[in-house]
């Protein structure tokens, strides 16, 4: 016996999926609205919790916000909080890192993907991939293990002694080794984007190939490779247990001696968590609120200048 | 002749552009209207204001109506889910879904709700024998459809289509992905269909309009020029453009 | 001419050997560190690691006294050489160098009818006077005994005794076991197996909806205008806050929820939580990555079939974009498996060897900060879970890559 489909449609149907459509986009909606404002949300809670310190009518004695932002001293037992130096010590480790790891990742990048010969190639990027998918701690691990091994005997050949090895030039070799997969990531990117007519272009008005690669491909790639610089230096400041293995947490400073122990500002927020109330707790955000205005600031300064290196030619 | 779509004085706006103008059309029931005309002329636009499928489109703006057997579908009480159920479509590109060909066919129904099994299966054979691929595929029917050749694919399209006991089935250049052989398959089908279905079918080639169509609709520049039983738009074309068009001095 | 040639192959051969030096300076790098960890950890790396607890317990277990005298145990024939074996009481002990480079004897077998298996917990508390296995791996702290004489003496790991040594003292001089003293072995990382097993799950149920439904919402469904643009915004800016920053706002913004459900101290709940919202721009990104890969005529045809637009995403949208998700899960599990500094702030650094949702715990890699982070840090056990979490990121990593792969060939 032939039946008709439309015999078995029940009446309503259509009625009903349209409200199923419209229930369903509502709550999608809403999800995306969560997901979205969560930013908001940490920026807002991190902001009040953060200036509380410095408020007027504070529970555990106001903080004069001057001291605290220009101070040169943290000592959480004496209950003073100066976050000025290290602040400096955070851009010192994080340009210090940036300026070594950059040639080294451009170099990498150029190498990958226009010298090495093909079988190497996917290697190279494999090797890239693992440095980037090593966790935080592991790499603290091995900061800890070998890179302040080295440090002290490069130090010791100096006739300096140090902490263990944990000092300012450990943070920036870690965060160095750190960054560097990220920076290589997107110049390999911005590399392989380059016309190749450019290219040939270059070539046939004589250049040599190497010459091409580092004349022609690195400038017109310039605008990638200094995203991926300003993605790795957000890097280098956000990174917090690895660096807090070998900063020393230095008391006092700016740390400008290479082989010094140095504190920042994320090695401070993990220092000593053992309060759950009080100043001690309260000011980590404050600490947390100045951590994020540093990233904000030096994204907006380093957007600047790629604008105007990339308006250059 | 009974009538299947009433078009009235359609206009479709991209923001500010107007891709279709004042489009008035009747579209005969149980018969094979081809619309014909250069690439963007807005053939294949006003193929998809027929089943709504344009309103998914941002800063899409439709003014005018059409009618499908005496009930504008561009009514604030239309239910645009029940009027696909109503008129299907086949895509130029064949897009069967990636599970199994007996799936593709029982999508349309289960999605309206039906579970039964017996029925299911009847409505999937009947499909695919409507669609003429029954004898190639009905040993394989739990097999993926992507394993299907373009013109099978294309027909399993169809066939998916039909499943839904449609009254109009809409064809966006069905055969313009496929070879010869392929497209004489969906031509003569098309003949078949016909006698149950209502079609409409955009077709770049002058010579597919002649052979399959009753009645053929010339656009261009998003206006309809001339519209007329096929046999007196191929031999005396009132419109001069329509004959430059014809005779292939353009597009 | 010539010199100016021969220069400029000096200065490309010059500019070449530094690309591939620098090349070589990442591999050296990749090469150490495994090296390092490997090297280090591999030692502890069995399966003692993963089942032992962190913390060691001690126990002091009496003997059923109506069976509590020696007899002849013969030794098993199965038993390897390095073991000693009590003939009288029917035990085997073995020597073992732990990794603080400590001896330890430890008992290695306990024949069925030997009067230990009627050990019992003498230790005050809820588990006196229960029956205590004499399982392998316990430290033997002490044996205390009483001689033929009526004379009591001891042996043991206190006596500074080796395992040959106990098993000849008590098949010697021992008529009756008064007690031993056992310790856990401890060291072990099954708490912390434990907890990063439940941040995994929790943190997912709860962002996987989220974010797949953020994602199909912003792909599939939303208009271009202001409120979706400021939406995307904000999700993207989530990329690029530090981790760390998501450990204040769990302790600020998300502990009164786990408050609510009864946690007193920071809890792997909170921890789950914070994840779930670090998780949150890895799954919608690589969500919506596998939706534009799908093509669009598939969506066409189901609309034109007459079913609705929730019909069109979950019977195909979805399932088409499968491995897209999948390898966003994939890579969420990586991110929770790697992460330590929002988790050290959410969830505290105690090791806990009885991890519940509601009380503090460490995950794998926190495990290693807390090892690390104290007067003596345990580099051994850093490196035998760096290890687990390097092989564990790997393989994630390659199955990511095949994913990737599977949904590019689909539909190309």
């Amino acid at each position: 016996m032939e039946e008709n489909l439309r015999d078995w449609i029940k009446p309503g149907q259509a009625i009903r999926k349209q409200k199923t459509d419209r229930a369903v986009r509502t709550l999608f909606f809403l999800a995306a609205l969560i997901s979205g404002s969560c930013i908001v949300l940490i920026t807002f809670f991190i902001l009040m919790k953060g200036i509380q310190p410095f408020l007027p009518n504070y529970a555990y004695g106001t903080v004069s916000l001057k001291d605290f932002l220009f101070g040169t001293l943290w000592r959480q037992d004496q209950g003073v909080y100066g976050v000025g130096f290290i602040v400096i010590n955070t851009l010192i480790s994080a340009f210090g890192a940036l300026l070594l790891a950059f040639p080294i990742s451009v170099l990498t990048a150029l190498f990958i993907v226009k010298i090495a010969p093909k079988p190497i190639k996917p290697f190279m990027k494999t090797v890239v991939e693992l440095l980037a998918s090593i966790p935080s701690v592991v790499y603290g691990v091995f900061a800890a293990g070998v890179i302040t091994t080295l440090v002290k005997t490069l130090a010791a050949y100096s006739g300096i002694s140090t902490a263990g090895g944990s000092s300012l030039l450990a943070v920036i070799l870690l965060l160095a080794i750190m960054i560097f997969p990220t920076i290589t990531s997107l110049s390999i990117t911005a590399i392989e984007a380059v016309d190749r007519d450019l290219e040939l272009g270059s070539l046939a008005l004589g250049a040599t190939a190497t010459q091409t690669h580092f004349k022609v491909v690195l400038t017109s790639a310039k605008s990638g490779i200094f995203a991926g610089a300003i993605l790795g230096i957000g890097r280098a400041f956000g990174e917090a247990t690895a660096v807090a293995m070998v900063a020393g947490n230095k008391l006092f400073g700016p740390t400008f001696n290479l082989f010094d122990i140095t504190r920042t500002l994320t090695s401070t927020m993990l220092a000593g968590l053992k309060e759950t109330t009080g100043l001690d707790y309260d000011i980590r955000f404050s600490v947390g609120l100045v951590l994020m205005a540093v990233i904000l600031i030096s994204n907006l300064v380093l957007n600047l200048i790629k604008k105007k290196v990339g308006n250059m030619n | 002749m009974e009538t299947c779509f009433e078009v009235k004085d359609l206009n479709l706006y991209y923001g500010e552009n107007q891709a279709l103008k004042h489009l008035n059309l009747t579209i005969g029931r149980n018969r094979v209207m081809a619309l014909i005309g250069p690439s963007g002329c807005g053939k294949s636009t006003f193929l998809r204001c027929l089943n709504r499928m344009n309103d998914l489109i941002e800063n899409c703006r439709i003014t005018g109506e059409i009618h499908l057997l005496e009930q504008n579908i561009y009514d604030q009480k239309m239910n645009v889910v029940q009027l696909r159920t109503k008129v299907g479509m086949v895509f130029q590109k064949p897009n069967p879904f990636p599970m199994s060909i007996y799936d593709n066919i029982a999508y349309g129904p289960r999605c309206q709700g039906v579970k039964e099994k017996k029925l299911l299966n009847q409505i999937v054979e009947r499909s695919l024998k409507s669609a003429a691929l029954y004898e190639e595929v009905k040993d394989r029917l739990h097999d993926s459809a992507m394993a299907l050749s373009g013109g099978q694919q294309q027909r399993l399209c169809i066939a998916r289509a039909i499943a839904m006991e449609p009254e109009v089935i809409l064809m966006d250049e069905p055969t313009s992905a496929l070879d010869p052989i392929a497209t004489a398959k969906i031509e003569e089908l098309i003949e078949q269909l016909k006698k149950t279905y209502t079609i409409v079918i955009v077709t770049h080639s002058m010579q597919q309009a002649s052979r399959v169509s009753d009645d053929t609709a010339f656009f261009l520049l998003g206006e309809i020029v001339e519209t007329d039983k096929t046999l007196t738009i191929f031999s005396k074309p009132k419109d001069k453009r329509t004959e430059d068009y014809i005779s292939g001095r353009f597009g | 001419m010539k010199t100016n040639l021969i220069r400029r192959k000096l200065s490309d051969g010059f500019l070449q050997f530094l690309t591939l030096f620098s090349s070589l300076l990442a591999v050296g790098v990749l090469t150490a560190l495994f090296y390092y960890i490997f090297a280090n950890g591999l030692s502890l790396m069995n399966t003692d690691l993963l089942r032992n607890d962190y913390w060691s317990v001690s126990k002091i277990v009496a003997f059923d006294e109506t069976v509590n005298q020696p007899g002849l145990y013969p030794r098993p024939q199965d038993l390897d050489e390095s073991v000693a074996w009590s003939e009288k009481w029917g035990i085997g002990f073995v020597d073992y160098l732990s990794h603080e480079k400590k001896q330890l004897v430890l008992i290695e077998t306990v024949a069925a009818d030997s009067p230990l298996q009627s050990a019992f917990d003498t230790s005050a508390g809820a588990a006196q006077g229960k029956p205590v296995a004499l399982s392998a791996g316990l430290q033997v702290e002490k044996i205390d005994f009483s001689q033929a004489a009526g004379t009591a003496d001891f042996t043991g790991m206190l006596a500074s005794a080796t395992a040959a040594e106990v098993a000849q003292t008590l098949d010697q001089q021992a008529v009756k076991l008064t007690s031993i003293f056992i310790k856990t072995p401890g060291g072990g990382i099954r708490g912390s197996i434990i907890t990063t097993a439940y941040l995994i799950l929790v943190s997912l149920l709860i962002a996987l909806p989220i974010g797949i439904a953020s994602a199909v919402y912003l792909s599939e469904m939303a208009k271009k205008n202001r409120i979706n643009m400021l939406i995307r915004t904000g999700i993207e800016t989530l990329t690029g806050v530090p981790s760390i920053v998501y450990g204040l706002m769990g302790v600020s913004v998300l502990f009164p929820i786990t408050a609510l459900m009864g946690a007193k101290t920071t809890n792997i709940l909170l921890g789950a939580l914070t994840m779930a919202i670090i998780l949150l721009p890895t799954i919608i990104r690589s969500t919506e990555e596998a939706l534009l890969v799908v093509p669009k005529g598939l969506r066409d045809a189901s609309l034109s079939l007459g079913a609705s637009q929730t019909q069109t995403i979950f019977k195909i949208t979805l399932p088409c974009a499968m491995p897209g998700i999948l390898s966003g899960i994939l890579l969420s599990i990586g991110r929770v498996v790697g992460e330590s500094a929002a988790l050290i702030y959410t969830m505290g650094t105690f090791i806990n060897d009885k991890p519940g949702l509601l009380k503090q715990g460490t995950s794998l890699a926190v495990h290693i900060w807390s090892v690390m982070s104290g007067e003596q840090p345990n580099f051994e056990l850093a490196c035998a879970i760096s290890i687990m979490i390097l092989i564990f990121v790997l393989i994630l990593n390659i199955a990511v890559k095949f994913l990737t792969r599977r949904l590019q060939k689909s539909w190309h």
